[in-house]
């Protein structure tokens, strides 16, 4: 073993890794700091408890989004299942109370998830093709439940879970940040946490050591689905009405959500607190338009720029600190 | 005689292939190379050797041109170079064959040999000009690989003459090894030599690492030591020994020789009772007493892995019976009914099956018992923390490094905590696959003393290895396989590595039954 280095060479050497680890704070912090400018309205709370309100079903997907990417696994049937959670929330709202509504959908939800993860961990099907697949399925059964047309509900109370507010907080952007420390907890702190890090670093050295791997990957797919039950019966309430083809491009959210703040698409690498700083750094793009009054024209030009160059800086500088 | 493909080789005025001024390179926080000189001549087979960490790797990246110098020169052929990628190195005719194979795994031998030139004319690839240049380069190595055989579908030791057919194609008049025969077996060795011999007469220079010193002895004419990123001292072989060459690159290590001890009579931990693996082995017979260590010999490809695979589990359906403490039981169906009854295996592949790289170490020893230092679901970092210590006193690893990934440890670290993962759990039988591969000659002490003192404690370890005097100077008794069957059990006091191989060369040297070339 070599000796231990003097501090002062150590900061040193240690700044690029730190840049590279912590980096991404930094470009959120940039562009809060360039719409702040902009427009001072950006910061206050109205406007932030509204994104709140607003990301509140793209961030609490990207939660279970987070644990499904750990382990080296993919979903893209989440905007289906998002669709078909809130019309179940909405179908079965039109004739029953709000928690039983909210409650269905998010046991379709875990059902919905407990299949993708029964296909991928036990069946062993590619997770891209298992998805790709089972959301299809999932958005026909919505079309031929709805015939296409949405389901309103006129329930007053049903509206209180997406669009509710405890002085001026809104329950859903509660809601967000419950999940985002709650699961970074599990994330983070314990056995489960630990092993889905395990098992996305490497899944076989992981089998050999005798963890359960099926289980543990099976098991992120129910945490989505459930992100998902919530998250739809979250745009439901907020909009009292749910139709099958809800937002299809929502899983595009989700994904760069959980990309942009650095977690590896390889699995094993990446954390909670970067899926929320990947939150932080789309909401505030999206937002920032609105605000500093962008051309719609100009607007995916410059969220493409932006998703790129956040990446391609994590990666430049991680090769930066190896090449030497 | 069959002609050589290497045709009119450039003929220089030098003689001598490569010549390292003064090169120096430093890592943050590490100087890698301190100054090294270093001389190459043609037609030379030069050995490298030295304790991992010692800086070859870093010298020879520096030579096949993945690395720049801080400072020095390099003169290729009495040319100073210039370093700007390893395409450019190829024209300067240095090929580097690392641990790590450059094959690609789905492309047939074809493609891979001919990786990067592929022969063309107008851009579409000459096809019938490739197989002929190949059968040429084949015969010429005495190699027999289908061209059109996809490369992982062959042999650790195919896959590598791939790449130095690549090199043959070429016309490399420098070619470095990085410890090529590490994943090799007796046989697939002494083929190698022949083509290095035969590399050599045709005046190619060779750079010869391994951790095998007895092999560089025999094979280089020249050897160079390395510690501590400098070259120490280049001597011919001849004026070298074994224990002058491991004095000069350990400094002042201890070598701890291994011993046999006296029992009386202990309790059967594990008997197995004629296993069968249809295709692949048949008919293995042995048992394990506490505190036993049992050896299993073999070339590779022999079976051995697949016994220690039955016996943890991995490989469905074993026939044949075991029993454990007396109690005859079914095999184990998964690797969790094994740790169940007390049974756990290291793996041979640390990166593939032993560590996850991406984790610290303190991760990667807790990985076997996950749940581990916490309360409930929840982990106490401080109870982990401790508990990684004491593993880390246990099996030689510098707690100091407990927060540094896998990924970022040296071979023997590595295989440290492929071991040392299991010790939390306290199995009474441990199976050790290759566990000395590419570590050097420290931590395959500190291994050793940790399969000792376990042993001492009373577990029963079954040790295989390809490096048979490893396995003679540390196993109690040694099961000898050839082609998937138990040719013998010779007694620790009986076996010599003469005698092993006699009896495995009796057997694989028959011709095989079915096609099998």
């Amino acid at each position: 073993m070599r000796a231990s280095t003097p501090p002062v060479a150590a900061w040193r050497e240690r700044l690029p890794t730190l840049i590279r680890v912590y980096g991404i704070i930094l470009t959120l912090v940039l562009l809060v700091a360039v719409v702040g400018i902009g427009n001072p309205a950006f910061l206050s709370g109205q406007n932030i408890f509204n994104m709140l309100s607003q990301w509140a079903p793209a961030g609490i997907m990207a939660v279970g989004m987070t644990f499904v990417i750990l382990t080296g696994g993919f979903d893209l049937s989440v905007a289906s299942g998002y669709s078909l959670c809130a019309v179940v929330a909405a179908y079965v709202g039109q004739s029953y109370p709000p928690s039983i509504a909210f409650g269905a959908a998010i046991i379709v939800g875990l059902l919905f998830g407990l299949a993708n993860g029964l296909l991928v961990a036990v069946v062993r099907i590619n997770p891209f093709i298992t998805t790709v697949g089972s959301g299809f399925i999932i958005n026909g059964v919505a079309l031929v439940m709805t015939k296409n047309a949405a389901f309103l509900v006129d329930n007053p109370d049903f509206g209180t879970l997406g669009a509710g507010r405890w002085h001026g907080i809104p329950y859903s952007g509660m809601l967000l940040i419950v999940f985002l420390l709650v699961f970074g907890f599990i994330l983070a702190r314990t056995v489960y946490g630990e092993a889905i890090y395990s098992v996305g670093g490497n899944y076989e050295a992981s089998r050999l050591s005798g963890i359960r791997v099926r289980a543990v990957v099976a098991s992120t797919y129910v945490v989505l689905g459930g992100c998902i039950g919530l998250a739809g019966s979250i745009v439901a309430s907020q909009l009292s009405s749910a139709q099958a083809n809800l937002d299809p491009g929502i899983i595009f959210d989700v994904l760069t959500i959980v990309v942009v703040g650095g977690t590896s698409l390889s699995g094993g690498t990446g954390a909670m607190w970067r899926t929320a700083v990947g939150l932080g750094i789309i909401a505030t793009i999206s937002n920032g338009f609105v605000l500093l009054d962008i051309s719609p024209y100009y607007q995916s030009i410059i969220k493409g720029t932006i998703i790129v160059a956040a990446l391609a800086l994590d990666g430049g500088l991680t090769r930066l600190v190896r090449a030497k | 005689m069959v002609q050589s493909p290497i045709g009119n080789k450039r003929v220089s005025e030098s003689t001598l292939a490569i010549r390292v001024r003064n090169v120096s390179k430093s890592f943050p926080g590490v100087q890698a190379l301190r100054k090294v000189s270093f001389v190459l001549e043609t037609g030379e087979v030069h050995g490298l050797v030295g304790a991992n960490g010692a800086g070859k790797s870093t010298f020879i990246r520096m030579l096949s041109g993945a690395s720049t110098p801080d400072s020095g020169d390099i003169e290729v052929q009495g040319l100073p170079i210039s370093f700007e990628d390893p395409r450019a190195q190829r024209s300067n005719g240095i090929a580097a064959i690392y641990q790590e194979l450059t094959i690609i795994p789905e492309m047939s031998a074809l493609s891979n040999v001919f990786l990067g030139e592929v022969p063309n004319r107008w851009f579409v690839v000459d096809r019938r000009g490739m197989e002929k240049r190949f059968r040429e380069l084949a015969e010429w190595m005495s190699v027999k690989i289908s061209p059109h055989a996809i490369a992982n579908t062959l042999a650790i030791a195919n896959q590598q003459m791939l790449e130095i057919m690549r090199a043959v194609h070429a016309e490399h008049d420098v070619i470095i090894m990085d410890e090529p025969t590490a994943p090799l077996g007796p046989f697939e060795r002494s083929r190698l030599y022949e083509l290095i011999g035969r590399l050599k007469e045709n005046n190619v220079s060779i750079i010869f690492i391994s951790h095998d010193l007895d092999e560089v002895l025999r094979l280089c004419d020249r050897v160079s030591v390395m510690r501590d990123g400098q070259l120490l001292e280049t001597r011919p072989s001849s004026s070298w020994t074994k224990d002058t060459l491991v004095q000069t690159m350990l400094g002042d290590v201890e070598i701890v020789p291994g011993r046999k001890r006296e029992r009386g009579k202990v309790k059967k931990l594990l008997r197995v009772q004629d296993l069968t693996l249809p295709g692949k082995v048949s008919g293995i017979n042995f048992e394990l007493a506490e505190g036993d260590v049992l050896g299993i010999a073999g070339l590779v490809g022999a079976g051995r892995t697949e016994v220690l695979r039955c016996v943890a589990g991995l490989e469905l359906p074993a026939e044949g019976r075991m029993s454990i403490a007396g109690e005859d039981c079914a095999w184990p169906q998964s690797v969790r009914q094994a740790i169940d009854r007390g049974i756990a295996l290291a793996p041979e592949d640390r990166k593939r099956e032993g560590l996850v790289l991406s984790r610290s170490a303190l991760s990667n020893l807790l990985l076997a018992d996950i749940g581990s230092g916490s309360v409930g679901p929840v982990m106490s970092s401080a109870a982990r923390r401790t508990k990684a210590t004491a593993l880390a006193h246990q099996i030689g690893f510098n707690a100091d490094r407990l927060d540094t990934d896998a990924l970022h440890l040296s071979g023997g670290n590595q295989q440290k905590l492929v071991i040392g993962k299991w010790l939390h759990r306290r199995p009474r039988i441990l199976l050790l696959d290759e566990p000395t591969r590419g570590i050097d000659l420290g931590a395959k002490q500190e291994i050793f003393q940790t399969i000792r003192s376990l042993s001492d404690e009373g577990m029963g370890v079954v040790l295989v290895s390809s490096d048979l005097e490893e396995v003679v100077e540390h196993a109690d008794r040694i099961l000898v396989m050839a082609r998937g069957k138990q040719i013998a059990m010779l007694d620790g006091t009986e076996a010599s590595v003469e005698r092993i191989l006699n009896l495995i060369f009796a057997v694989e040297s028959r011709p095989a039954l079915a096609g099998v070339n």
